[in-house]
């Protein structure tokens, strides 16, 4: 039996290293994969939870992130193509215009 | 004696998924973080049995390290990035990222403890225990099953758009 609160810390804590990813990378697509973590640690306490409170619903929910996370995935790295073709390189400190 | 072996493995867990992600976030090398990515939900995927979530871990295997990570690989070696690792991999403004995220996880962390009800106990024998399989089925397809719906509509929006999005211009 996992204590729910240890859980929770790992979740905050592996949502922080991925907030720290996405506002300090400059990789575009290391920026989404910052994403990816940060859902997965959310994902994490929701087990957690659905753990403590004995409920599947949470797991439900985790389920649904992690569509969300796929949908994401595909939308974000189709954007991240339409931009190279015009500027090649993925660093988002080349990204000053709105549009070219 | 399995509650102190599941205690040492959650331990160890936890502190492997941190050190992983701390490396992805940090490598100049881009297919190096998506290694270490995978290394993270593999040890997450540890984590989802260890509270019970059978279900989940075999989720997060196959549709997060199976498909959506070697989808970003994939990705990745399409665009041919030779010069990523001659750059810094952080920008001008990392210390205050870095502070950011700190200040996150202390306000969590601080946040956490009050308001946490006392687990439930486990119900006594008869029906399936909640976290498994059967029980996730059953709440999934009875009482969830128009987000389960929707979820595939999300997913079939997202296909399409990332083929609009990413498609290539013609002049005509």
């Amino acid at each position: 039996m996992v204590p729910v609160g240890a859980c929770l810390g790992l979740s905050a804590v592996l949502f922080g290293i991925g907030l720290i990813g996405f506002l300090g990378r400059r990789n575009i697509i290391l920026m989404l994969v910052s994403v990816e973590i940060m859902l997965n640690a959310v994902n994490v306490s929701l087990a957690a939870f659905s753990q403590h409170l004995q409920d599947p619903r949470g797991q439900i929910m985790a389920l649904f992130v992690i569509a969300v996370a796929a949908a994401e995935a595909a939308v974000g790295l189709g954007l991240v193509l339409a931009l190279s073709r015009n500027r090649p390189g993925v660093s988002v400190e080349d990204l000053t215009q709105l549009r070219w | 004696m399995a509650i102190v072996a599941g205690q040492i493995a959650f331990y160890y867990l936890a502190g492997a998924s941190i050190a992983s992600a701390i490396l992805a976030v940090t490598r100049r090398n881009p297919v190096h973080s998506m290694l270490w990515v995978l290394a993270l939900f593999l040890h997450v995927a540890g984590i989802f049995l260890l509270v019970g979530a059978e279900f989940l871990a075999a989720v997060q295997i196959i549709v997060y390290a199976g498909a959506i990570l070697v989808f970003y690989l994939f990705f990745l070696m399409l665009l041919d990035l030779p010069r990523e690792e001659a750059g810094p991999p952080f920008g001008a403004h990392w210390p205050l990222c870095a502070a950011a995220g700190l200040l996150f996880v202390a306000l969590a962390w601080r946040a956490q403890g009050p308001g946490l009800v006392p687990a439930v106990p486990r119900a006594a024998a008869g029906g399936p225990p909640p976290g498994s399989l059967s029980a996730v089925g059953m709440v999934l397809f009875s009482q969830f099953a128009l987000p389960f719906e929707i979820a595939s509509l999300v997913l079939l929006a997202a296909i399409v758009g990332a083929v609009v999005v990413a498609k290539r211009k013609t002049d005509s």
